[in-house]
């Protein structure tokens, strides 16, 4: 099979990624942070090694302010529920049902407001002032997305963070598309909390994110329960990260994500972006010498895109033109990405489309491979 | 040189501890031990140096240790 649905996790994992977990299920089988026997402490070491490297990673000051959580989503929820309680919110025309949806909640439970800025493609001062004239007196959070997983557009983040902060609102990063293959440095920037998923450009498996903070003071746990302290008080511990971690964590897991940080850091989140755009500009020119084939979006470059494709074949649905490319051997997602505000606003609602997204596993060859199958489909169809 | 207990509430404060306090050229390691350690954790970090440069430096890089006993 040709996998090229690494939008929604990345496929395949490398070898030190599955020795890593495969090693976990037999060395760090014990519960960290629970017991002191000399297997609780060995995992729990390698917990800790895990939370250095996605620390060091992502630049974030103090490693206790990196949070395992079980995908982006649950990061995303915790940020956004702790930062626009009692407040206004602002996020872009791009962002994922995980963004708006917790917002969406509360809005309807009067927890919170939030508006929507549109992000223009070709204008990034226009996307400034489109953020700027959404900011209220009460905006507490900004929370925006690296890049569209659906388009790939990439908004100018590290702008509206500064942006936000002129407003003395926070700035969350939604890193889902962009942790792996962009470099963030938290404590030089004005980030203040990433979000990221451990299972798509940072290589571990499914059941990984990361929440980290630079502001943990204001983050609060949308899960409460057993930490490993404080065992005989009924209050959640405030201490991080235990505050956010309640509950047994994915250990196999988080040894999986630390051999997959380590493998990006070796090899470099630019090097990663670069060899991943070089496939997605050959992919997106042969498309666009199809005839039957529609794209949405420009050209794409590493400066205003991530390596993700959208397009339809003809006259068929998103889903239609991803069965179509299954039926060849080929793994693309079709539908409508979980990104309602999106498709709405690149037009493709009632279509929906076809997504390739590149990772850091895909080859040359493999492209070759799938515009073969793209033009067989496009011929058929 | 004498020994003590930095008494942490967590796994992940402890080793971080841990850590700065061996980078510092102090010899420090983690152990739980829920008699020696009340604060909920039982997580302790047991080093040998000077207890006050010992708890400047972790004060500095931002350790919250709830107490500090000298070893019997």
């Amino acid at each position: 099979m040709l996998y090229f649905d690494n939008a929604a996790t990345t496929w395949p994992k490398p070898a030190e990624v599955k020795s890593a977990v495969f090693s976990a299920l037999i060395y760090y089988g014990a519960n960290p942070g629970r017991s002191g026997h000399k297997m609780a402490m060995e995992t729990a070491a390698q917990v800790f090694k895990c939370r250095e490297k996605a620390a060091a990673f992502f630049g974030c000051s103090e490693l206790e302010n990196v949070v395992f959580t079980k995908n982006c989503t649950e990061a995303l929820n915790i940020a956004i529920k702790s930062a626009a309680f009692g407040g206004h919110c602002v996020i872009s025309d791009l962002e994922h049902n995980s963004v708006l949806r917790p917002l969406y909640d509360m809005q309807l439970r009067g927890e919170a407001a939030f508006s929507v800025a549109e992000v223009d493609l070709h204008d990034e001062e226009q996307t400034l002032a489109n953020f700027e004239h959404e900011m209220r007196n009460n905006t507490k959070a900004v929370a925006v997305t690296g890049a569209s997983n659906a388009f790939g557009i990439k908004p100018p983040v590290l702008k509206i963070a500064k942006l936000a902060h002129r407003y003395g609102a926070l700035f969350i990063l939604d890193a889902a598309q962009t942790a792996g293959s962009e470099k963030y440095n938290m404590e030089q920037s004005e980030i203040d909390i990433l979000c990221a998923p451990g299972h798509k450009g940072l290589l571990g498996p499914m059941g990984t994110g990361i929440l980290a903070a630079q502001r943990p003071e204001i983050l609060k746990p949308v899960l409460f329960g057993g930490t490993g302290s404080f065992s005989l008080d009924f209050a959640q511990p405030q201490d991080m990260p235990e505050r956010l971690e309640s509950g047994t964590l994915n250990v196999p897991g988080i040894c999986g994500l630390s051999a997959g940080i380590e493998k990006i850091a070796s090899e470099g989140e630019t090097a990663v972006a670069k060899r991943e755009m070089q496939l997605a500009q050959m992919i997106y020119a042969e498309l666009l010498s199809m005839n039957n084939v529609t794209l949405f979006t420009p050209f794409p470059d590493e400066k205003g895109f991530a390596p993700v494709i959208s397009f339809v074949i003809g006259d068929l649905t998103g889903e239609q033109t991803a069965a179509a490319l299954a039926e060849k051997g080929a793994a693309a997602r079709g539908g409508f990405h979980c990104a309602a505000l999106a498709h709405r606003k690149m037009g493709t609602e009632n279509r929906g489309t076809c997504r390739i997204s590149i990772g850091p596993m895909n080859t040359f060859d493999e492209a070759m491979k799938l515009v073969r199958i793209i033009y067989l489909a496009a011929k058929e169809n | 040189m004498k020994e003590y207990y930095f008494l942490t509430s967590s796994v992940t404060t402890a080793m971080k501890g841990e850590k700065i306090l061996s980078s510092n050229g102090f010899r420090a390691f983690v152990f739980r031990d829920g008699a020696i350690n009340p604060y909920g954790c039982g997580y302790v970090i047991k080093a040998v140096g000077d207890r006050d440069a010992m708890a400047d430096i972790l004060k500095k890089r931002g350790v919250r240790i709830n107490e500090i006993r000298e070893v019997p």
